[in-house]
């Protein structure tokens, strides 16, 4: 017993040591300003000056300001299109690029790509492409008859479908990597049981794959549905929030509320409210998927 | 020293945004000795060399201040100048718009500059142009010494307008002449509705504020002179926005949702006949070869206010005597006549004083910008506000995006956004 415990107790020793360098970072950078965020989200505060408790005064001020309002609308437009697409896309092109053809890497690859190139040069490009004087995009667009009147991103409707369209480009490929991964995991013998019972394409796909995937399911739509919450790069440097702030989402306006009009107080309080909406969708995803969640 | 004093600003800038400041990066000031003082400003154009031009003759013309410029974009300058201020580190000198002012000196990070004004010890700056001074003043004290003056005038383009059948000398003196050049000055060739040439090019963001201007000449405004009431919800305002977001809607005279930048882009691309502008364009309108010229913008019904974008060099709060001895030395060495026509010649800027010799600026341009009845007219927008930013770029941008979109209507959001900006108003008074 008493050996068994010193062992222990070495391992746990052991154990703290190497999580000592990550958890101290953790709490550096995660956790100390998360703590700082709400406890300033109860202050007015500029930055230059000392913060001045206010208590409850930011979120009665959000709870009327049309400004939030507009901003969760088009954060949750984002969300909802934005997540299920890139989940469709990435599950449909990992599908497609794990069965053996010729070029099957360099295909993985171009889709992969976008990526791993940084937001902001993908932003930069993108509004260039969709310029409406000289854009490829929408010379293309014209060619066709569907040009917009005025350029894509000067309009509210097409600009938040741009930033949208470019969000899912951007992203799809990264979650395409996980759902191979998923799919390569799945042994073959289950597919092959399923021929032998006459299964269709469609049947296996619903019986067998979906099911075996259901933990990178769970993973990725957590993952996007954050990242789309999240979104800031992309719309900060296509449209900054604009035209008309139809394009800005919460964490867009936290950037201009706080670095731009010095309102830190009540930046942090929409901060806190984006982390509350994001901890809710995150646990009800969780439960969602962990009930369908398949073990073999 | 510079390398390691650079790596230790940008050092600094990096850990200030994660919030914790661990660099200092002060400027030194021995007891009585030669004083440093660093700066940072955000000339990175063609105005830039012009300036440094200015600061190297300074330093080479005295052994007790020398001054370490930095140039950064404005963006950034804003942002890390906002962290390094909290941290009462950063520069000891600050160039920056007039409209930004108010926001640091309300906060007490800017130092008053009313000494410089107050006797002839440094200059005479009775030969300043007032209203380039007059910016830097917040709640009766002023902050700041003027680095710039940019009127914004208009550009229009000779061999469009002749092409058009119009006479290249004559570019529109009213809302009205404009308006009749209109027809002439779009240009549809495949008849799709969206027209290959503009009338004129104006961005509706991130530029200089054309829109107010034209609110002006129709009798209104965003924010009264005196920066206590908004005057966006009244009827002058409200009929000078719908007649000339009208002639947008309707007329198409210019793309809408264009940044400054797209703006420029767009004349110099000669896909628009005329635009406004400040004196920073003329020096890549002249590369590029454009047959152009420049003048005061066209009048409206009532009046011809020429909007006037300035540049201040504040100084921090935290200097010593010492320190703001040598910072007025190098204000009012900026302003002397050399300085001014090295400045003004190099830059294409106006020079700011007002009784500079004939001779003294040789850029054409310079001298247009800088003709007495351009510097007589020269309106400030928002200079005094606290709330500038976030009353423009909030408030009003939107508002009038919106208009422009069609996604309402002007007599509808004016008022609205007018009461929003006199709500900032009242909580900044």
């Amino acid at each position: 017993m008493r050996i068994g415990r010193t062992v222990a107790g070495r391992q746990a020793r052991a154990a703290w040591m190497f999580l000592a360098p990550g958890l101290a970072l953790l709490t550096l950078f995660t956790a100390w300003p998360l703590l700082r965020t709400a406890y300033l989200s109860f202050t007015e505060y500029s930055l230059l000056t000392p913060p001045e408790w206010v208590g409850l005064a930011n979120y009665r001020e959000l709870l009327g300001d049309d400004q939030v309002t507009n901003a969760f609308q088009n954060t949750v437009i984002y969300a909802v299109v934005v997540t299920p697409v890139t989940i469709a896309l990435a599950l449909g092109l990992a599908m497609a690029l794990n069965a053996k053809f010729f070029g099957r890497g360099l295909v993985r690859t171009a889709v992969f790509v976008p990526f791993v190139v940084s937001l902001a040069v993908v932003s930069i490009a993108f509004r260039f492409l969709l310029d409406p004087n000289y854009g490829l995009v929408t010379h293309w667009l014209d060619g066709v008859g569907l040009a917009p009147t005025q350029g894509a991103l000067a309009q509210p409707g097409t600009a938040m479908a741009a930033v949208m369209a470019v969000g899912v480009w951007k992203n799809v490929g990264f979650y395409m990597v996980m759902f191979l991964a998923g799919l390569q995991s799945i042994p073959r013998d289950l597919y092959e049981a399923a021929q032998l019972d006459g299964a269709s394409r469609l049947q296996k796909f619903r019986a067998v794959t979906m099911p075996l995937l259901s933990n990178q399911t769970m993973l990725v739509s957590i993952l996007a549905a954050i990242a789309s919450f999240q979104v800031f790069d992309q719309i900060k440097v296509m449209t900054n929030g604009g035209p008309a702030m139809s394009t800005e989402t919460l964490v867009v306006m936290v950037n201009r509320v706080g670095i731009n009009n010095l309102e830190f107080g009540y930046g942090s309080a929409v901060s806190v409210v984006l982390l509350l909406l994001i901890l809710v969708l995150s646990m009800a995803q969780y439960f969602y998927f962990g009930r369908k969640q398949v073990r073999y | 020293m510079r390398t390691i004093r650079r790596t230790c600003g940008a050092a600094l800038a990096a850990v200030a945004l994660v919030g914790v400041a661990a660099c200092s990066d002060g400027a030194s000031s021995g007891d009585g000795g030669p004083v440093t003082l660093t700066m940072w400003h955000g000339l990175t154009g063609p105005d830039g060399p012009a300036f440094q031009e200015v600061v190297d003759n300074f330093n080479d013309s005295q052994d007790e201040v020398t001054i370490e410029a930095e140039a950064l974009p404005w963006d950034s300058l804003y942002q890390q100048f906002l962290t390094a201020a909290t941290s009462d580190d950063g520069p000891d000198l600050v160039a920056m718009s007039a409209s930004r002012l108010p926001q640091y000196a309300e906060r007490g990070v800017l130092g008053s500059t009313d000494e410089f004004y107050a006797d002839d010890t440094y200059m005479d700056t009775s030969v300043l142009a007032e209203g380039a001074v007059q910016a830097s003043v917040y709640d009766g004290v002023n902050y700041g010494v003027p680095l710039n003056l940019g009127p914004v005038l208009m550009y229009w383009n000779k061999a469009l307008f002749e092409e058009a059948g119009l006479d290249p000398e004559a570019p529109p003196t009213t809302w009205e002449e404009f308006e009749e050049m209109i027809p002439d000055l779009t240009v549809d060739e495949d008849g799709d509705g969206t027209p290959e040439q503009y009338p004129i090019a104006m961005g509706d963001h991130s530029t200089v504020p054309v829109f107010p201007s034209f609110l002006w000449n129709g009798g209104g405004g965003v924010v009264s002179d005196d920066g206590t009431t908004s005057l966006l919800g009244d009827a002058a305002t409200v009929a000078a926005a719908e007649h000339w977001v009208n002639l947008v809607r309707e007329e198409q005279i210019t793309p809408v949702g264009m940044s400054g930048a797209d703006s420029d882009q767009l004349f110099q691309a000669e896909l628009a006949a005329i635009t406004i502008n400040g004196p920073w364009m003329t020096a890549g309108l002249t590369e590029a070869g454009l047959d152009y010229d420049v003048t005061v913008p066209m009048a409206g019904p009532e009046g011809q206010s020429i909007l006037g974008d300035v540049v201040s060099m504040t100084i921090s709060q935290r200097l010593t005597d010492a320190e703001k001895d040598a910072a007025f030395t190098f204000f009012a060495y900026w302003e002397s006549v050399e300085s001014q026509a090295t400045w003004a010649n190099g830059s294409g800027f106006p020079a700011i004083r007002t009784d500079m010799p004939g001779d003294a600026v040789t850029n054409e341009w310079a001298a247009v910008f800088g003709a007495p009845e351009v510097l007589e007219n020269v309106r400030p927008y928002l200079t005094g506000v606290p709330g500038s930013g976030e009353i423009n770029e909030d408030i009003f941008t939107p508002a009038l995006q919106s208009a422009l979109n069609g996604t309402g209507e002007v007599a509808d959001l004016f008022p609205a956004a007018g009461e929003e900006i006199q709500a900032i108003l009242d909580d900044g008074s």
